[in-house]
């Protein structure tokens, strides 16, 4: 025992002395989540040592921190034990969350420091992202990863079923329609799924989200972030949807189906279009053996959609040296440059408009024209759910749509229990705001 | 009905050894990324490294396997003798108030670990052990597990082996080390075996205390590839990384089988 722990202290003392080596330069912690397959967690580490390599001043520490939630988790409580890294990797909707704690910086604050102009930063960036980014008309995150949902479609099928690829559904009815006809059936047994989609937590609240508002509704209130609008007629014809593609066509598996599944299944060939985020482009691009082509997510009323993916905020409780650092270090990340070699590593889109100007985005473009297609949707997408503790109120609509898919539930009961819960939840932020009394 | 026993236990055998013996197939399966038949049993041929090569350049797994083997030793090294002290202390010793200290013990089964991240992280920040690996190990030194585990084993045992230690002149500590703690064996084999496979296996709280790299544990480096939320899994990299986490683990326990079942049975942990 007494030899181990000589072993121990010596190993951690060569480690301490490491990095006091290193302390000439100001070191500040980096959190990031890594929502995708290994590749992408290198791809990071070395845009990171990048920067380090460059820097004469900055140190940045990466620890990337499992999936989004697990990120949320450690950053919570990181901040409460004291120890808030400089620059988080944030899923874009829950920035709100630390807005209203008051635990992340300004952006505008960062940017008049250092001569920048709040009014004009987001000029560059897509317009559909400046939702999430914003809280009661400041900046608080800068949008880093972004995605849409998209329809992948399996064009061999397509074409197999009668169907035109070059005109994927573009309404609910040619959805289901489509979907009815791709379906393989042997006696009671599907053979193939005309359409599938991820159930799973996260993915669902999502893709539920994108189905309401292409019905015409909206998910939340952009600006209050107390209130959900799941009992409402917009979500309740989505879920609908979701029900009757299920139970009534029965061209879409019952249950809760994982995105790995749903992936899975699309290269197999046992589902003819799925719904996934155009951030799997890269990979269903490496992995389909078959051509394919990708297209809007159809419409009921609009075409409308959220959007997805993560953005960078800068926490308060940092040294003033390790502030400068975090700027330095957020301004290069968020650079044309970067936002757009990111995304042609990913799939991801570039949240930078600009980015598609330079000469290696429009090679890159030019070669694989999907990429733009997710581009193109933006022009409808909006943003994605955001609001008080917001990880739970969008279970709250997840367990209910999950009840549904496994056959447990019928659309408004479900949405009605959605609503009730999440109510349920957001009460203690409503009530802050609704007895304003004491001033 | 010999053979139909044995026809059982293979089917039973075969279920439980699945996921195992998918995990070695797809690890060894060329080229997996969306292939048709990752889900198969049926093992690919020729077989193919690319995916432990992968994985290996993945995450730096030299140091995480050092970080863990320090983390499961030390949090092990630690537990012996706090779980061995107190559990003699509430088998053996009387002072007032032990049996609702001994209660009061038992009832840190009963709290969710999670709900403990945000306390423990606050205190292992003050205690100065944030982001190393001390603060990794701190939370699990004492085990209410362990020690209701010890309590029993040395209640189990006869007083009259301590009497007779005692006459011959030893004294406590004497009868501890050579008395009761041999006669325990099988209990601190078993209560090894449980610490072990579950630290080796944490993820959350190395996750929350854990920024460096260089002090990053084997749960935390094969987390790098195989979290996938918007994007997809490369099931046979995957594959691949749990198996080179997890190799040491099953080596181990081949190569103790027959101890460790024996110590199992003897101390009633099932």
């Amino acid at each position: 025992m007494t030899s181990l722990s000589r072993i121990m202290l010596a190993g951690l003392g060569a480690l301490l002395s490491a990095t006091v080596a290193a302390s000439a330069k100001t070191t500040i912690d980096f959190y990031f989540p890594v929502p995708v397959q290994g590749a992408l967690a290198r791809e990071m580490t070395r845009m990171v040592k990048e920067f380090n390599d460059a820097s004469s001043d900055v140190e940045v520490v990466a620890a990337y921190t499992g999936s989004y939630d697990d990120t949320r988790l450690k950053t919570q409580a990181a901040v409460e034990a004291g120890k808030p890294p400089a620059v988080t990797l944030m899923s874009a909707n829950f920035v709100q969350e630390f807005v209203i704690s008051g635990e992340i910086e300004a952006i505008d604050d960062l940017l008049a420091e250092n001569g920048g102009d709040p009014k004009t930063f987001l000029d560059d960036f897509w317009p559909a992202l400046r939702g999430n980014a914003t809280a009661n008309s400041k900046i608080y995150a800068i949008p880093f990863q972004n995605s849409t949902p998209l329809v992948y479609i399996n064009v061999g099928h397509f074409k197999e079923a009668g169907l035109d690829p070059t005109k994927p559904p573009a309404t609910w009815a040619e959805l289901v329609d489509a979907a009815k006809k791709l379906t393989k059936r042997d006696g009671d047994k599907i053979t193939r799924y005309g359409f599938e989609m991820p159930g799973s937590y996260d993915y669902l609240g999502w893709l539920t989200q994108a189905f309401t508002m292409s019905n015409g509704g909206q998910f939340f209130n952009v600006t209050s972030p107390g209130e959900v609008y799941y009992d409402q007629p917009s979500t309740r014809g989505a879920v609908q949807l979701l029900h009757d593609l299920v139970f009534t066509h029965k061209v879409m598996p019952e249950g809760v189906i994982d995105p790995n599944q749903v992936s899975s299944d699309f290269f197999a060939g046992k589902a003819s279009m799925v719904m996934l985020s155009t951030g799997s482009l890269s990979f269903i691009r490496n992995g389909a053996k078959f051509p394919y082509t990708v297209a809007f997510v159809p419409r009921n009323v609009r075409n409308a959609v959220p959007i997805g993916g993560g953005s960078l905020i800068v926490f308060k409780s940092i040294t003033p040296e390790q502030r400068k650092a975090a700027w330095k270090f957020v301004t290069y990340m968020t650079s044309a440059e970067s936002l757009g070699s990111w995304s042609r590593f990913t799939g991801y889109f570039a949240p930078r408009r600009s980015s598609y100007d330079l000469p290696e985005m429009k090679a890159f473009v030019a070669e694989h024209p999907d990429a733009l297609i997710a581009v193109q949707q933006l022009a409808y997408a909006q943003p994605w759910l955001s609001t008080y503790n917001v990880v739970a109120v969008r279970k709250a609509i997840e367990d209910q749509v999950q009840a549904v898919l496994s056959g447990k539930k019928q659309a408004d009961e479900a949405v009605r229990d959605a609503q009730k819960n999440a109510d349920e939840i957001l009460r203690p932020y409503n009530e802050k705001i609704a007895h304003v009394s004491g001033f | 009905m010999a053979a139909a026993s044995a026809g059982a236990i293979g089917v039973i055998a075969l279920l439980w050894s699945a996921p195992f013996l998918w995990m070695v197939v797809a690890s060894l399966r060329p080229d997996s990324t969306g292939s048709l038949d990752i889900a198969s049993l049926i093992p690919a041929w020729p077989p193919s490294l690319a995916n432990f090569r992968l994985a290996w350049e993945s995450a730096d797994f030299l140091l995480n396997y050092a970080n863990t083997l320090m983390v499961v030793a030390g949090t092990l090294a630690v537990q012996l003798v706090t779980i061995s002290l107190a559990g003699y202390a509430f088998a053996r010793l009387r002072f007032p108030g032990r049996d609702l200290v001994f209660y009061l013990f038992l009832l840190q089964l009963m709290i969710v670990p999670p709900v403990l991240i945000v306390p423990n992280l606050k205190t292992v920040t003050r205690l100065g052990i944030y982001d190393t690996l001390w603060g990794v190990m701190a939370p699990y030194w004492a085990s209410a597990f362990g020690t209701f585990l010890m309590r029993q084993t040395f209640l189990g045992i006869p007083r009259d082996f301590e009497d007779a230690a005692e006459i011959d002149g030893c004294s406590l500590i004497q009868i501890l080390r050579y008395v009761l703690l041999p006669l325990a064996k099988p209990a601190l084999i078993a209560f090894a075996i449980v610490s072990v496979v579950s630290h080796w296996n944490e993820f959350l709280w190395p996750l929350m205390v854990i920024d460096s790299p260089s002090h990053r544990t084997l749960t935390l480096g094969l987390a790098s590839f195989v979290s996938s939320g918007e994007g997809d899994a490369e099931w046979g990299v995957i594959a691949a990384g749990t198996l080179i986490v997890s190799l040491p683990l099953f080596a181990g326990f081949i190569a103790f089988q027959r101890q460790f079942i024996n110590s199992f049975v003897m101390s009633g942990i099932k």
